[in-house]
């Protein structure tokens, strides 16, 4: 009953069961080749600049940065956005896709979850650093204290973000792991090394694969990827509350949650786009991840940019149906023509239009430009939020306040460090962890390479 | 020392057929080792998990907990007027939510790995060791003074039924 059907082919190659462990285990066995060593060379020397940026700030303060009192959030709440939306790639992948049964993620999903818990990690760095006081920050939790007791402020946007973040990385770390332990008993079984069978004999907790451990395994998967499943939503709808919940012209409008929550998939889904096509490459995954994977992908990105698009005419008519006089300066005036212009152009380009050339089936095919416009799509999503931080908070009601924003240097180096922490995790992953979910991989390699299916003969 | 008649096959569907015709042989099928997870196994060993259920309790639970909490530190320990918005709100509902999925998670999961035993670093061995690669093992038990002509049986109906092996094994394993 469990038998889904399966349009067309999804592993190449006519592969044996022996076959997709090998495949899979193989990058892990090879000499260390040159281009993770350049690659780790330049996250880790990323990271350290980060690390000189995070000194910084803390040692010296906030005023390290270049925010004022009228634009009181900078580049750290743009790129936590950012980063969280990146984030949900993952449970949009694995989990909606393993509730709606589709069989095409199997290939994908672990590599979109790694991606999810390094992405949350470099977000969750932003507001950690932003309270400034960070040895204070334990006074987040709701604990017994000599202060009244006084509790947190449970109607507060900014702590609704940290639970939800906090859950949504427990609830994807939790999910991911459980999702590889099959497979790290998997390599115990198969590998030649002593060192490798100890590490990752401890890390697949003895796991046996018999009858009983399968079904309880796989109601548990299915049990978490339920509960994640509405995280996709909360969270980052929660997010969008930390700016729609204030007065700010520009951000106080109902659209902002929906809004939020497709723009994180469309920039997650464009970030899952990216790694495929670097992974494929790197590890010659070409009959696991198939043109036509990249193709489905290419094709939910088309139908999320134009939401996008009409989620930015919206913005644009509410403003102007509203009649008040500081959203049609903020959305009609200030974001088109004003000082931030080139932002909302980038935006609107990158996020609305130019996935529109996957309408054409020649570009959707041609890998280069399939990578190009995913890239495309990372930074039209990043100047998205710069514009929303930026453009509402540099012009809000009273002109005397107005004040413009550049990042510093210690800005950028924190931002920098973060992209070194998510590519460093990202190809740590690439090396240690098999990068395909080899026994979900197995459990639908018969049905669709060969197109028949167990329930035909019964 | 238990004793384990082990049918290693190559293929899933072989498998299968041999669960059926053992238990319709009316021999009793012990359990069977899969590279991934089998369903037409569990109706047929009539397994069954009562996780779904301990999962609905912990989110009901959490979920009171959670709402308990809120409740008694903002309208009972330190009654805080925010805004002039009620000291109990509909907007508790979001935390609720969010923790109420969190403890959902973390128990589940954690009792899943109470329930089969499992914990970093757990020594195991299995019957046979490729059935995590691409074999399927089926397990019958030799049970104690089983007459030498029912393992024949067994073992020729194994053979029959597509086995690329038969073999015994000695490791008690924990279910």
């Amino acid at each position: 009953m469990y038998n889904t059907r399966v349009r067309g082919v999804l592993i190449k190659g006519n592969k044996s069961l022996k076959d997709v462990t090998q495949d899979v285990l193989r990058p892990m066995d090879a000499p260390m080749p040159r281009w993770w060593y350049v690659t780790a060379f330049l996250a880790i020397s990323a990271m350290i600049w980060g690390v000189w940026g995070f000194y910084n700030t803390i040692s010296t303060g906030i005023g390290t940065w270049g925010l004022n009192n009228n634009v009181a959030w900078g580049w750290a709440i743009i790129n936590f956005v950012w980063w969280i939306g990146i984030g949900h790639a993952g449970t949009a992948f694995s989990i909606f896709l393993l509730i709606l049964r589709q069989k095409w993620r199997t290939s994908i999903n672990r590599a979109a979850e790694a991606m999810t818990i390094f992405a949350v990690m470099a977000a969750g760095l932003f507001p950690l650093i932003h309270m400034g006081r960070i040895w204070d920050g334990f006074f987040i939790f709701p604990y017994w204290n000599t202060r009244g007791p006084l509790w947190d402020n449970f109607n507060s946007p900014l702590f609704w973000d940290v639970v939800a973040i906090s859950t949504y990385l427990t609830a994807s770390f939790l999910f991911w792991y459980l999702g590889m332990i099959p497979d790290f008993a998997t390599i115990r079984e198969t590998t030649a090394s002593k060192i490798k069978k100890k590490i990752y004999g401890v890390m697949s907790f003895g796991w046996l694969g018999n009858a009983r451990s399968w079904l309880r395994f796989e109601t548990a998967a299915l049990l978490l990827g339920g509960l994640a499943a509405p995280l996709v939503v909360s969270v980052h709808s929660i997010v969008s509350m930390d700016f729609a919940v204030s007065v700010i012209p520009g951000w106080h409008t109902t659209i902002f949650p929906p809004y939020f929550v497709i723009g994180a998939i469309f920039s997650g889904f464009g970030m899952v786009l990216t790694l495929m096509i670097v992974l494929r490459k790197l590890y010659k995954f070409n009959d696991y991840v198939t043109d036509g994977h990249l193709e489905a992908i290419a094709r939910i990105l088309t139908f999320i940019s134009l939401i996008m698009g009409s989620a930015y005419l919206i913005e644009l008519f509410t403003a102007w149906y509203s009649g008040n006089e500081y959203e049609l300066f903020t959305f009609l005036k200030n974001r088109v023509t004003g000082e931030y212009t080139f932002a909302y152009w980038s935006m609107l380009t990158c996020n609305a239009i130019i996935p529109q050339l996957f309408w054409f089936k020649k570009i959707r095919k041609n890998i280069t430009m399939v990578f190009i416009i995913s890239l495309f799509i990372n930074i039209g999503m990043w100047f998205e939020r710069y514009v929303i931080v930026v453009t509402s908070l540099s012009r809000d009601f009273l002109p005397a306040t107005w004040a413009t924003y550049e990042p510093t240097i210690t800005e950028v180096a924190v931002f920098a460090g973060t992209i070194g922490l998510f590519v460093m995790g990202v190809i740590s992953f690439f090396r240690w962890i098999p990068t395909i979910a080899i026994s979900e991989v197995k459990s639908v390699l018969k049905e669709t390479t060969t197109l028949k299916s167990f329930t035909d003969e019964d | 020392m238990k004793t384990n008649i082990l049918g290693v096959y190559d293929d899933e569907h072989d498998i299968l057929h041999a669960v059926d015709k053992l238990q319709d042989g009316g021999i009793p099928v012990k359990d069977v080792f899969s590279p991934f997870p089998m369903h037409h196994v569990w109706e047929k060993l009539n397994l069954t998990t009562r996780l779904p259920y301990a999962t609905f309790i912990y989110g009901v639970v959490g979920g009171i907990m959670t709402f308990a909490l809120l409740y008694w530190t903002s309208v009972v320990s330190y009654p805080l007027k925010f805004g002039g918005k009620p000291l109990n709100t509909l907007s508790f509902i979001i935390i609720m939510f969010v923790i109420t999925i969190l403890i959902g998670t973390i128990f589940t999961a954690a009792t899943f790995f109470i329930r089969q035993k499992l914990w970093p670093g757990k020594e195991s061995k299995l019957p046979d060791g490729r059935s995590a690669d691409d074999k399927f093992v089926l397990v019958v038990e030799k049970t104690e003074g089983m007459p030498e002509e029912e393992v024949t049986k067994i073992k020729d109906l194994l053979t029959e039924t597509g086995a690329v092996e038969v073999n015994e094994s000695n490791v008690d394993y924990e279910d």
